[in-house]
């Protein structure tokens, strides 16, 4: 009777617990209601102003846009319950123009205004992020400074011809940054985003280069035979961790990217590819198939030893890291052809418990935000693919259609 | 009374109020402020490869002519692998038979690509690509053709032959080719 009675205590702290976590994230949430002002159509800039409001974790959105005019008080009666006004005029004159107002709904007094102004309407979508980061930074929330960085990817165009391409977050701006030749696996160099490392396979070796997205200037890493790929980049830019393969071989190495220096830090008869630094660069998550199928593992760099962190799912092929939280995919059905479903799972790397991220669809290339918590992967979902994120604190989530038919590779 | 109400009240503030966000007030801050933003205040560059010529690499094979089924070139003949494997199933015997007598008759350096289907992700496809090609490698070597002759090179799912979606072109998408570096 005593350990049952324990029991339902024990559901009960726990229950509580759940409950509290929940009202304290909606408690901290800013109750806030978007007006558009503009005199041109745009939907795609307000769903851009929305998207970056939801996925910061930080505001509850009034449901329904209204419109008003830009100046003066808030004139729509049922506004005034929430506790902001975001207020906003967007033109394309010369460009691309925006005016941000923000008001205290109760007594319409103005908070905030800016102007944003860029003579390319093509980076409109940067000039909204750069809009609500700062009304976030306004309201003294925690950064979102991730919104305005740029996420780089890698596509096919045809057989052994590809595009390295950068992009805002919700893909609403695209442009092609390499395009010609066999140019895959393009990794940040750096949190600047000032350059990034990608792999060329238009020579007799595949060879790593670092480019510089603003000068062009292009320096050689390294080259492999077989097959070279940078799968991270350390917090200083100072090592990087490479796959490549000595005599064929795929394992995973550290290189030190200003003596050139490497070391050897898996090796394995069968595959291990997808090195990620993990608690603070003392060790490194992995992918290999040391039991017969895409796994993923932990190595220290100081020891030989080498454990099983997953134990689901068929096929656990791609991974990111962030400190000592691991995101990946994991294969839960077993076609080996056509749709397969693939899920997305969080994770401590101290804790063998995984929290589910997505649970429909065909879930793929998780990777983190520069801060940690807020998580992009690739849906293929009804013959589409998106570009999903997932907030780990809010739980919330949101998809942008991805209009590309498949990516090679990513990094945010 | 009026004191117990006031303290009523006050205490209703607190827990209804004080703990939601407040923010601050600021003054007018007008005009534009992107300078802290790169992707705002940069241009990025556009570099095109396509007046790269691909060096050494041999040709790609694709489409051959006189076999359909046969995407190496210079007389040596594809090896095809199954779903997620890279070792040479029993019915490649006489393939390989044939592309080691083809490696003896000629001469220079081979070229030995490994390729995949589409159904793998990222870093894990190129790998499996790679091991399809040292298995091929390790092979032709068993049987006399030199080590240095051969190069390898893992192409991943960048270079099917067909694109359908069925399991005769993913089986044809899974292989090796040979050709002779140029």
């Amino acid at each position: 009777m005593k350990l049952v009675l324990l029991f339902l205590m024990s559901v009960w702290l726990f229950a509580v617990d759940a409950t509290l976590h929940i009202e304290k994230d909606v408690e901290d949430r800013t109750h806030i209601a978007v007006v558009d002002a503009s005199s041109v159509e745009n939907e795609a800039i307000l769903d851009i102003i929305m998207s970056d409001l939801k996925i910061s974790g930080h505001f509850l959105l009034y449901p329904n846009v209204v419109k008003e005019s830009f100046e003066g008080d808030i004139s729509t009666p049922e506004l005034r319950k929430q506790e902001y006004v975001l207020k906003y005029k967007y033109s394309e004159v010369g460009g691309a123009k925006l005016l941000i107002r923000v008001l205290k709904a109760s007594n319409s007094k103005e908070v905030f205004k800016k102007r944003y102004d860029i003579s390319s309407r093509a980076k409109a979508p940067f000039l909204i992020h750069k809009a609500i980061y700062d009304i976030n930074g306004f309201l003294r929330y925690p950064d979102i400074g991730w919104i305005n960085r740029y996420v780089i990817f890698s596509r096919y165009t045809t057989p052994r011809h590809s595009e390295i391409v950068v992009a805002d977050y919700t893909f609403n701006y695209k442009k092609v940054i390499i395009r010609g030749g066999l140019n895959l696996f393009p990794k940040w160099a750096d949190r600047e985003q000032k350059s990034f490392y990608y792999t060329s396979f238009n020579g007799l070796y595949p060879t790593l280069y670092r480019l510089n997205l603003y000068t062009g200037a292009k320096a050689k890493i390294v080259s492999s035979e077989g097959m070279l790929v940078c799968s991270d980049v350390n917090f200083n830019s100072s090592k990087i961790i490479v796959t490549m393969a000595s005599d064929g071989q795929p394992d995973i190495y550290e290189l030190d990217t200003v003596t050139k220096e490497k070391r050897r830090v898996t090796k394995f008869n069968g595959i291990d590819v997808n090195g990620k630094y993990l608690d603070g660069g003392k060790s490194i998550v992995f992918v290999s198939n040391r039991l017969g199928y895409a796994n993923l593992f932990k190595k220290s760099f100081t020891s030989s030893g080498v454990t099983q962190l997953v134990y689901h799912g068929k096929n656990n092929n791609s991974v990111d890291t962030y400190k000592d939280s691991i995101v990946y995919s994991s294969r839960e059905s077993s076609n080996n052809f056509g749709k397969n479903r693939f899920n997305i799972y969080y994770m401590k790397s101290a804790s063998s418990r995984a929290r589910a991220i997505t649970t429909t669809g065909t879930n793929q290339f998780p990777r983190f935000n520069s801060n940690g918590r807020v998580i992009e992967y690739i849906k293929y979902q009804n013959s589409k693919s998106y570009i999903g994120y997932s907030n780990i604190d809010t739980h919330q989530s949101m998809l942008f259609n991805l209009g590309i038919k498949k990516i090679q590779a990513i990094d945010w | 009374m009026n004191y117990i109400r006031s303290i009523y009240v006050g205490f209703c503030s607190f827990v209804f109020i004080g703990c939601s966000q407040v923010a601050p007030d600021v003054p007018y801050n007008g005009g534009s402020n992107v300078s802290d933003a790169p992707a705002l205040s940069s241009q990025t560059v556009t570099i095109d490869e396509n007046s790269i010529k691909s060096n050494s690499s041999g040709g790609s094979g694709l489409n051959s002519v006189n076999n359909p089924y046969n995407s190496s070139s210079d007389g040596f003949n594809s090896l095809y692998f199954d779903f997620g494997q890279y070792s040479i199933a029993d019915n490649m015997e006489s393939v390989l038979i044939h592309d080691v007598d083809v490696a003896k008759r000629s001469s220079g350096r081979i070229k030995i690509e490994g390729n995949c289907d589409e159904f793998g992700t990222d870093e894990y496809n190129y790998a499996l690509g790679l091991k399809r090609a040292k298995v091929v490698k390790e092979s032709l070597a068993s049987q006399g053709v030199e080590y240095s002759r051969m190069v390898l090179i893992s192409y991943g799912e960048s270079s099917p032959v067909c694109t359908n979606m069925s399991d005769e072109c993913y089986q044809r998408n899974r292989r090796v080719d040979l050709r002779l570096v140029r």
